[in-house]
């Protein structure tokens, strides 16, 4: 072996102990950086779609660098089926959605009770009372929202022209509704697309119909347990319920396919008249402005069927989703700091601008409120608010509901069958005995 | 000396030789049958213990489970969907000769060397290495009103039969049946296929040199030479009807229209994760386990009775 071989393998040899150094240095260093991050898991359905929560993460964590956020995004209609699960084990995410009301309540205990700084997030939101226990801010609250959401029915003013129907004057009554769905079906076409699987539509088009019948203190008697479903406010909301089908307004599959993406894609085809969805999130008059043309959709309020009756011209609103802090997290701290980036005015702003979505936050800047003459005629229909009911109905209740609603509708089971069977799933909801 | 005298040490020797290997032969035996045994304890036997004491809980919620003796068994008895439930399952294991017969059939013709026989054997397993939920949301699209099986239907001039399979009663739950079918029967005439070819070609080629057909074939021969196969696939079958059709259901139906499709498996799971209702899931699955218990039994006895039979 020569001496330049020699200083060659030293070379080589303090070139790889040097190349060790800096990797043991960087292996050393690696552990103080991950201790000064930390990581929380945030389960949700992506409310606002995607691009919407990827300039939310980013924010969060431009505004908070020792916290990163990890999202765990489930299909909407699945999503009680995986958050059960994590519940029942008391392990998982760190911050989770629900919808507020009965359903937060139902699973408060998987919540912690959040403390005042926290909401004093909540102070520039229009409200947040759905987050707390009752519908009262005094009481214990477990989650803050963002948006505001609820039910409107979307129509295509092609389809309705198509028909003879003036699309500047859409039905405002039941009576009206019937005679439009005949000359809406005259032309081959679907008058009010609909999917009934899950839970979720029964859910959703509930307090449509029973505005016109209860009263708020009736619907707080609801959330209580307290107003059997054998009593005639109750079995007129079904009676009504069941007639959507006999008076031929619906699709006849309806009750084996889901409303999203089913019913939501006859009716974003241009196959259907009217669609009744909910007004932000998953699919509203942005997803069909951009199917139909923004200049095709409009959105109105559920028409009448009760003319005198107190709420019959309200929107049955809510607070969209509500987010709350896992009882069994370690990183309660880094938790709370998402539930309050959540209320505040930059993710109220992120949603109007990206998510579509209406926002509580009361300081959002209006320039950035999209120009939608359906998302106007939106922002008009909620300005008359009530309650919203099916955020009072438990999970038997909401299950019975949906599953009654399709039994019914191909004529397998009668009104008073429907009612009793609504009663048992009551007298079984753990959150209202 | 005598020869007793001799003989003693040799036979105390050679009897701690056998005390010896036989205590060897203990710990050999103790320790093969040992880990499985623990497994079994560890991972069957307290998780059904537990599941059974979650049973007898009244649990409200997520607040603290109290002991309520047999009332989750009370209110399981009075709930309507549970007994459709389980009508609906015997309504499905009405079709069990289907399960049975068919993959029999159709891995005779494979066995036979039908033409084509090679591409058919892959094409008939495919559909079981598709994950169900994925066969559910494909056979949501394809038993769609206006989806293909219909437009196929209505193609070929049978367009009475091009009916909305998944909004009846009964054709919801024989649709989601044929599905489960479909992505099931793949595995049968692989099982039937590996029975078959422990028969010896011989026999087959004498039954037919003697003349006898295809079903003479399957009958007489194929079936008595395979019976424990057959049984093993009955019960494969049974179990999978009843503790298999989940995935298919999530995705195909939830259970509706109505509870036309409520299998007692999809109960529990809503009971216990969307009813939050843990102690009375637990008791529906008690049910379903003693109920698939039963006849999971029962067909086991009969095929070691056959084979008991045989061996006599």
């Amino acid at each position: 072996m020569t001496t330049e071989s020699n200083f060659a393998t030293l070379r080589q040899g303090l070139q790889l102990g040097c190349a060790a150094l800096v990797l043991a240095a960087a292996g050393l260093a690696a552990p103080a950086w991950a201790q000064d991050t930390t990581s929380i898991k945030v389960l949700n359905w992506q409310p606002g779609g995607p691009e919407y929560w990827i300039a939310l993460v980013e924010a969060f964590e431009a505004e908070n660098p020792d916290i990163t956020v990890e999202l765990e995004t489930v299909p909407f209609d699945r999503y009680p089926e995986v958050q059960g699960p994590y519940i029942t084990t008391r392990s998982g995410p760190d911050v989770m959605q629900n919808n507020s009301g009965l359903e937060l309540y139902d699973r408060r205990s998987a919540y912690i009770e959040l403390p005042p700084e926290t909401l004093a997030a909540g102070k520039n939101l229009i409200t947040y009372a759905g987050g707390c226990l009752n519908f009262d801010t005094t009481q214990p609250c477990y989650g803050l929202p963002f948006g505001y959401q609820g039910n409107v029915m979307y129509y295509n003013k092609a389809v309705l022209t198509q028909a003879g129907l003036n699309a500047e004057s859409p039905p405002t009554t039941w009576e009206e509704m019937d005679a439009a769905c005949e000359a809406v079906k005259a032309i081959g076409k679907t008058c009010l697309a609909h999917g009934m699987t899950g839970v979720f539509p029964a859910y959703w088009n509930f307090p449509e119909i029973a505005r016109n019948f209860l009263t708020e203190d009736d619907m707080r008697a609801v959330l209580a347990g307290d107003l059997p479903w054998t009593d005639p406010k109750m079995t007129s909301i079904l009676e009504a319920m069941a007639s959507i089908g006999e008076r031929g307004w619906i699709n006849s599959n309806s009750p084996s396919i889901s409303m999203l993406p089913d019913g939501a894609d006859i009716f974003a085809s241009g196959n259907a008249a009217f669609a009744s969805t909910i007004i932000a999130d998953a699919v509203n008059w942005q997803a069909f402005g951009a199917a139909l043309g923004d200049e095709n959709v409009g959105a109105m309020r559920w028409p009448v069927l009760v003319a005198d009756a107190p709420l019959a011209n309200s929107f049955s609103g809510t607070e969209s989703a509500v987010f709350g802090v896992s009882s069994w997290t370690n990183k309660q701290d880094a938790a709370l700091k998402f539930v309050e980036f959540i209320a505040g005015t930059e993710n109220g702003n992120l949603l109007t601008s990206l998510g579509g979505g209406i926002a509580l936050n009361n300081n959002v800047d209006p320039s950035l409120i999209p120009e939608s003459q359906a998302l106007a005629q939106i922002q008009e229909i909620i300005k008359t608010p009530t309650l919203h009911a099916g955020i009072l109905l438990s999970g038997q209740e909401a299950d019975a509901l949906a599953r009654g609603w399709q039994e019914v509708t191909l004529g397998r089971l009668s009104v008073p069958d429907w009612a009793a069977r609504m009663q048992v799933a009551l007298e079984e909801s753990p959150g209202k005995n | 000396m005598n020869t007793s005298d001799i003989a003693a040490p040799a036979l105390i020797k050679a009897g701690r030789r056998k005390r010896g290997s036989t205590r060897t032969k203990i710990v050999l035996i103790l320790a093969l049958v040992l880990p499985g045994l623990l497994l079994a304890i560890l991972f069957k036997l307290v998780p059904l213990v537990r599941a059974f004491w979650l049973s007898l809980m009244q649990t409200r919620g997520f607040e603290e489970p109290s002991f309520a003796w047999f009332a989750n068994y009370q209110s399981m008895f009075r709930d309507p969907t549970f007994l459709q439930s389980f009508q609906n399952g015997a309504t499905v294991f009405l079709t069990l000769p289907v399960w049975v017969v068919l993959p029999l059939i159709v891995a005779l013709l494979l066995f036979q060397r039908t033409p084509g026989w090679k591409l058919f054997r892959a094409v008939y397993f495919v559909p079981y290495m598709i994950a169900p939920v994925v066969v559910g949301i494909m056979f949501r699209q394809i038993l769609a009103p206006e989806g293909p099986l219909n437009a196929m239907l209505i193609g070929v001039g049978l367009a009475p039969l091009a009916i909305e399979w998944l909004n009846g009663p009964t054709s919801a739950l024989f649709s989601l049946t044929a599905v489960a079918l479909w992505a099931f029967f793949g595995l049968g005439v692989l099982t039937y296929l590996s029975g078959l070819a422990t028969v010896s070609q011989d026999v087959m080629e004498a039954a037919r040199l003697d003349g006898a057909g295809f079903w003479r074939v399957l009958v007489s021969i194929a079936v008595p030479l395979i019976k424990p196969v057959i049984g093993y696939w009955t019960v494969l079958c049974m179990s999978s009807m009843l503790i298999w059709m989940f995935p298919l259901i999530y995705a195909l139906t939830r259970g509706g229209p109505g509870s036309s499709t409520m299998l007692p498996e999809y109960l529990v799971f809503i009971t216990t994760f969307e009813f939050l209702n843990r102690g009375k899931g637990a008791a529906i699955g008690m049910a379903l386990f003693v109920f698939a218990a039963l006849v999971s039994a029962f067909v086991v006895r009969r095929m070691y009775l056959d084979g008991k039979g045989e061996r006599s």
